[in-house]
């Protein structure tokens, strides 16, 4: 599907953005050329020779503070996705497969999610394990999941009675033959579109939790955190909150086109198009000639 | 008895789909079974591939007792690819992202055969339905309405099944690949595989058949070799299906006939 995908345009731009955004993940903390949580004298500086992007309200040089802060950010959206993920794909496929009791359970479960005040669990949640940055992750990641639920279950639903789980029902498959073959396609589509907004919703939810000294602490830089503290000083610095922003808006960007791709290349329509371009125009209609 | 249904009752609520059914097929014999929309024939075919619970009767399943049976008994039945079903719509009942090669064995990769003895049949039952091969890495979508039906009847061969269930097998194609697609079925009828026929349309099974079951409103209201119920139909319904097919050029009845028969039919009501 990878190969496929690389084969769209939108999916080569996001692939190409996705990669630099781990590289910078991988070696930005290495790449940081000052201590991202040494303050100098030299306060809200604005940007120079020696400090390419300026410094903070503490004289911390902010392209060090970012580089820095990308593993945490990148790693801590990519754990809320992958966490909803399995918390709630898992469970909204079995729930049209497990009997009514599974169901109920599960539904019920995803409104209470929902129902339940984010900021109240976050806090309740890290009285009970610790704070920490996998505790808030788990909160953000639970807390997401019932959209995964939900998409998942209605993918599923639209599939589960089509003639053609039935026909394999008649050839004797069993429910994961049905959920592997026929039903992760469909599904697959729409849960990408659903992981690509979540990692973005991560980011910002992440930086909101780090406000209150839930999960990243203070000092320790985060792309959403460096975003809140340049918000504070705007009167000083109005271009300053332009960084982080184009950063996070340029990994959201990124996994949004990576989401349409993949919806273009799955699906029928997406595999009909690809192999169109790919056959000469005159052998499109072959097959046994047609009856006059 | 490759197939034997008896006493069959069908329920969808409180509606009787199906109403004391029975009927038997040995193999290598094929049995047509004609009737409306709506007079239960897919659910007749439903009930006998395990899609369906019935209320009551029993169903044989070459020799096998299949009424009360579990999912994973049935499971297990199907497996061993005995029975296999071609639905109505070839469309619908081929999955839109899986290639015409992969949805034929589909029933051999269930059974957990190897790949690549699969891809042979696949190829062998291509040229039997005569499709061409290299339509085999493409999807359905991809295929006339006429090649997608000769997938359907390809997947259900792969087995080589004891019994084929054919839910209007050739609704969807022109005249010259009905020819075939009927000499495909004598074939099979010649190895000894029993057919149920399922159709709207007496003409289609009327060729093929050797016995018909007339269904009206949920019942069998007459059944016979195919020739009785073609030439003397009894039941004012089949006389009425034999009057209005207009390929059976010496049986069709004048409009008046017709008309009077039609009368008759809404006097005496449904099969009781």
């Amino acid at each position: 599907m990878i190969r496929r995908v690389l084969r769209l345009t939108t999916g080569r731009i996001a692939f190409g953005i996705l990669a630099a955004i781990a590289f910078l993940a991988a070696f930005g903390p290495l790449l940081a050329p000052y201590d991202p949580l040494e303050g100098t004298t030299d306060i809200l500086a604005n940007p120079s020779g020696a400090h390419p992007l300026g410094t903070d309200y503490l004289g911390r040089d902010v392209l060090s503070r970012l580089l820095d802060g990308s593993r945490v950010s990148v790693l801590g959206a990519v754990q809320v996705a992958l966490l909803a993920l399995v918390v709630g794909v898992v469970p909204g496929i079995l729930s049209v497969y497990f009997g009514r009791a599974f169901e109920w359970v599960t539904l019920r479960l995803a409104d209470t999610l929902i129902a339940l005040p984010f900021l109240v669990f976050a806090v309740a949640v890290t009285a009970l394990l610790g704070n920490g940055i996998p505790q808030a992750m788990f909160v953000v990641g639970v807390m997401v999941s019932p959209l995964f639920y939900r998409v998942a279950r209605a993918a599923t639903l639209s599939v589960a009675r089509s003639q053609y789980v039935e026909a394999a029902i008649v050839a004797g498959a069993s429910v994961g033959w049905v959920v592997r073959r026929h039903v992760w396609v469909k599904v697959l589509p729409p849960i990408a579109v659903a992981l690509a907004n979540t990692t973005g919703v991560g980011f910002v939810v992440v930086s909101s939790l780090t406000f209150l000294g839930i999960g990243v602490q203070p000092p320790a830089p985060t792309w959403g955190g460096v975003l809140a503290a340049d918000l504070g000083y705007l009167s000083f610095q109005p271009w300053a909150p332009l960084v982080p922003t184009a950063l996070i808006m340029a990994t959201v960007w990124a996994c949004n086109l990576l989401a349409d791709a993949i919806r273009d290349v799955t699906g029928e329509a997406g595999r009909a198009l690809l192999n169109t371009r790919k056959l000469d125009p005159g052998k499109v209609t072959n097959g046994s000639p047609v009856a006059p | 008895m490759s197939l034997e249904v008896s006493d069959l009752d069908v329920h969808y609520g409180r509606t009787r789909a199906l109403r004391r059914v029975s009927l038997s097929v040995a193999p290598g014999q094929t049995l047509g079974v004609i009737g409306e929309t709506g007079s239960g024939k897919s659910t007749l075919a439903r009930a006998v591939v395990g899609l369906v619970r019935p209320s009551a009767g029993r169903i044989t399943v070459d020799g096998e007792e299949v009424t009360r049976y579990r999912a994973r008994q049935w499971r297990a039945l199907r497996r061993r690819g005995v029975v296999q079903y071609v639905f109505q719509d070839p469309l619908r009942s081929l999955d839109p992202d899986v290639t015409v090669e992969d949805s034929i064995v589909e029933p051999l990769l269930i059974q957990g055969r190897p790949r690549r003895e699969a891809a042979d049949r696949a190829r062998r039952l291509a040229a039997r339905v005569h499709l061409d091969e290299e339509l085999l890495s493409r999807l359905p979508g991809e295929l006339s309405g006429g090649q997608r039906q000769r997938v359907t009847v390809a997947r259900a061969l792969v087995t080589d099944p004891r019994v084929v269930i054919l839910d209007e097998p050739v609704s969807a194609l022109d005249a010259a690949n009905r020819v075939r697609a009927l000499e495909l079925l004598k074939q099979l009828r010649d190895a000894g595989t029993a057919l149920v026929f399922i159709s709207h349309d007496l003409g289609s099974v009327a060729g093929v058949a050797d016995r018909i079951a007339v269904l009206y409103q949920g019942g069998i209201v007459e059944e016979g070799p195919a020739r009785t119920v073609v030439n003397a139909p009894r039941h004012p319904y089949a006389r009425l299906l034999v009057g209005s097919a207009p390929t059976l050029r010496s049986a069709a009845a004048d409009r008046a006939q017709r008309e009077e028969l039609r009368e008759l039919l809404q006097n005496i009501g449904g099969p009781a």
